[in-house]
């Protein structure tokens, strides 16, 4: 996979994060832009015909194991963004009874 | 004693969880007894390591420096550790009384703590990364504590806007990953010559930069700031905009001013200019705001524009002046919304025009209030004065441009803390329903760090080993300065502020939707790039 299609996933986040008029949608672009950079650091750490880092392959052509730890920890850290933003728009949900930005950004709460 | 970093991570996490899970009110009184172990460990720790300078760097598990976890600690992070843990000290005795039932506040308070602290200490730009984003989402979780409407709204856009930038700072430390092949800051100090003419390293610097900025608030990507301020208790405002704000400033000494300081990408005068258009618009936007919080929350936008100022100036007193700004703005905007949260709770509105006669209501608080006041306008003997005449170095070498922008930028604050200061006379109002001691002797501990600073600034800098020496407090010269903007700031106030003309309203109906903060950010970043490549 090319580089270049990565910063396209990152690039399709950005531009939702811009126009999209609802708060769900926006965590979701906040998911694919992170999706995007996943992509790219396990794409310049990988190469081609190289085998999984374990012990035993050593001496083989081994891919770089330092950016899959760290992605692992990225990934865990979007789920925790993802799960407490969704938690948010819920409470949003019960309290404007809207989950546009528009409504929710102008509007008084209504309990 | 030479893991004591360790400790500062560990203790308030720790603490934490035995509040936790013990019910019992009297076992929160453990916080206080964490708090004076962290300092303690902190006094021998500095001791510790003056005799032994190289348990600077601890690396852990013993593996290769390259891809250990390691942290460093220079005077820079002692400076900040130091910061931290009197800041939360004074926090959590102003807050106990209020919040010691609350448990799960406690709990994440302390959680911050720990979090900034691992922050502060660690020396690996992916660590970096993954403590930004904790500090995200446990300030989202205390903003949102309130449970009203308006408090998850804030903490929504909060939270997203906030992980845009990290994940942006994300993006440059890939980048340097790919160049250097490590993400240790002190080797890529070292090396960073090697490749920092490639445009991935210019492409890397602008992303990091551009992602701490919607951290620092500044200029085009301070919209969430006032929203957070707006809604959360008077104890995270105090901390959010003393301490977690300035973790982003922390980030863009050790990016800017320490790591891409050989690469000379000539990008310094591009962010003094968005630092002083931050202060501008901050002050603006200050004296059209009614609510006290709000007032308080873009004079911090406008103080990080002055910091930004400070930093990224060619002369070291300048740069000196920037940090000593920091912990200076820590203190005395602490003290104020900490005094403003009192005054909140007594007068149960957050209107300047409904908030009349603090000074007969709560004397004390009113006298913390005006050392805050004092300070953060820069009157001679207070802590602000003295940062703000190093910032001022030679005024600015001679640019007469750029001495009028900060001349502006001090009357406004003088201006609209004139207009704060309404709240202190007139009549009795309300009678006083508790007499808040605790919260006045945290206060009261802040308002003489000010003094302290303020008044003995030379010693502290000696035994800092820090030359202050360029503020000259005894001039009569900066007396008569400050009197002459106080008289014209009651002039400007009195005929124009307190008019409320056409642009002061619109002014105040300014409110960017989430859309158009990522447009500003798109707009901030192209910006970046385009001084970077051309």
């Amino acid at each position: 996979m090319n580089p270049i299609l990565t910063f396209i996933v990152i690039l399709i986040g950005i531009y939702g994060l811009a126009t999209s008029k609802n708060i769900i949608k926006s965590v979701f672009c906040v998911t694919i832009v992170e999706t995007g950079i996943i992509l790219l650091f396990l794409n310049l750490g990988n190469f081609e015909e190289g085998t999984i880092p374990i012990l035993t392959y050593i001496g083989i052509n081994i891919v770089d194991p330092i950016p899959q730890a760290l992605m692992i920890t990225t990934i865990v850290i979007g789920s925790t963004i993802t799960s407490l933003a969704l938690m948010l728009c819920i409470k949003i949900f019960h309290h404007y009874g809207s989950i546009e930005w528009k409504d929710v950004l102008n509007k008084r709460s209504q309990k | 004693m030479s893991y004591a970093p360790v400790l500062f991570v560990f203790i308030p996490i720790i603490t934490a969880i035995i509040i936790y899970l013990f019910k019992k009110i009297r076992i929160s009184l453990i916080i206080f007894a964490s708090q004076a172990a962290m300092l303690i460990i902190f006094i021998f720790y500095v001791f510790h390591l003056k005799d032994n300078p190289n348990d600077a760097l601890i690396v852990f598990g013993g593996w290769d420096i390259r891809f250990a976890i390691t942290f460093y600690i220079d005077q820079l992070t002692l400076i900040f550790v130091g910061l931290t843990i009197f800041m939360w000290m004074v926090v959590l005795l102003y807050t106990y009384r209020i919040n010691k039932r609350e448990r799960n506040f406690i709990f994440f308070l302390l959680f911050l703590e720990g979090a900034f602290m691992g922050l502060l200490q660690t020396n690996d730009l992916f660590n970096l990364f993954v403590f930004l984003e904790l500090i995200t989402v446990l300030v989202t979780i205390l903003i949102a504590y309130k449970k009203s409407g308006q408090s998850f709204r804030a903490g929504i856009y909060y939270l997203l806007i906030n992980t845009l930038g990290a994940m942006f700072f994300l993006i440059g430390v890939i980048f340097l990953y790919y160049a250097y092949g490590t993400i240790n800051i002190q080797i890529i100090l070292a090396n960073i010559a090697e490749h920092s003419d490639t445009n991935l390293v210019k492409l890397a610097y602008v992303f990091m930069v551009g992602g701490i900025s919607i951290k620092a608030a500044l200029f085009p990507v301070f919209t969430w700031l006032p929203r957070a301020h707006g809604v959360a208790q008077s104890t995270i405002s105090a901390l959010l905009s003393g301490l977690i704000v300035k973790a982003a400033l922390y980030i863009f000494i050790r990016v800017n001013n320490q790591m891409f300081l050989a690469a000379n990408y000539s990008m310094t005068e591009v962010f003094f200019w968005i630092g002083a258009t931050t202060a501008l618009v901050g002050v603006a936007f200050a004296l059209s705001q009614k609510d006290i919080k709000q007032i308080l929350a873009y004079h911090t936008i406008s103080q990080i524009g002055i910091i930004m100022m400070g930093l990224t100036s060619f002369f070291a007193t300048a740069q000196l002046g920037g940090l000593l700004h920091i912990v200076n703005h820590a203190l005395f905007k602490s003290l104020l919304f900490l005094g403003a949260g009192i005054v909140v709770k007594t007068y149960n509105s957050k209107k300047v025009s409904d908030i009349r006669g603090v000074f007969q209501v709560m004397p004390w608080t009113a006298v913390l209030l005006i050392v805050g006041m004092l300070s953060i306008s820069g009157a001679p003997m207070f802590n602000g004065f003295v940062s703000k005449s190093l910032i001022k170095y030679h005024d600015f070498d001679g640019n007469i441009l750029k001495t009028i922008i900060f001349m502006l930028i001090n009357l406004g604050t003088v201006t609209s803390f004139i207009k704060f200061s309404q709240i202190l006379f007139g009549p009795k109002t309300v009678k006083v329903k508790d007499k808040n001691i605790r919260q006045h002797i945290s206060m009261t501990i802040i308002a003489l760090g000010c003094l302290l600073i303020g008044l003995f600034y030379l010693p502290i800098g000696q035994i800092l080993n820090l030359d202050f020496s360029y503020a000259k407090l005894w001039d009569l010269f900066k007396f008569l300065e400050y009197f002459i903007y106080v008289g014209v700031g009651y002039l400007f106030y009195r005929f124009v502020i307190a008019k409320d003309f056409w642009i002061n309203r619109k002014l105040r109906e300014v409110s960017v939707t989430f859309e158009n903060a990522n447009y500003l950010f798109i707009v901030y970043m192209l910006v970046l790039s385009l001084f970077m490549f051309l």
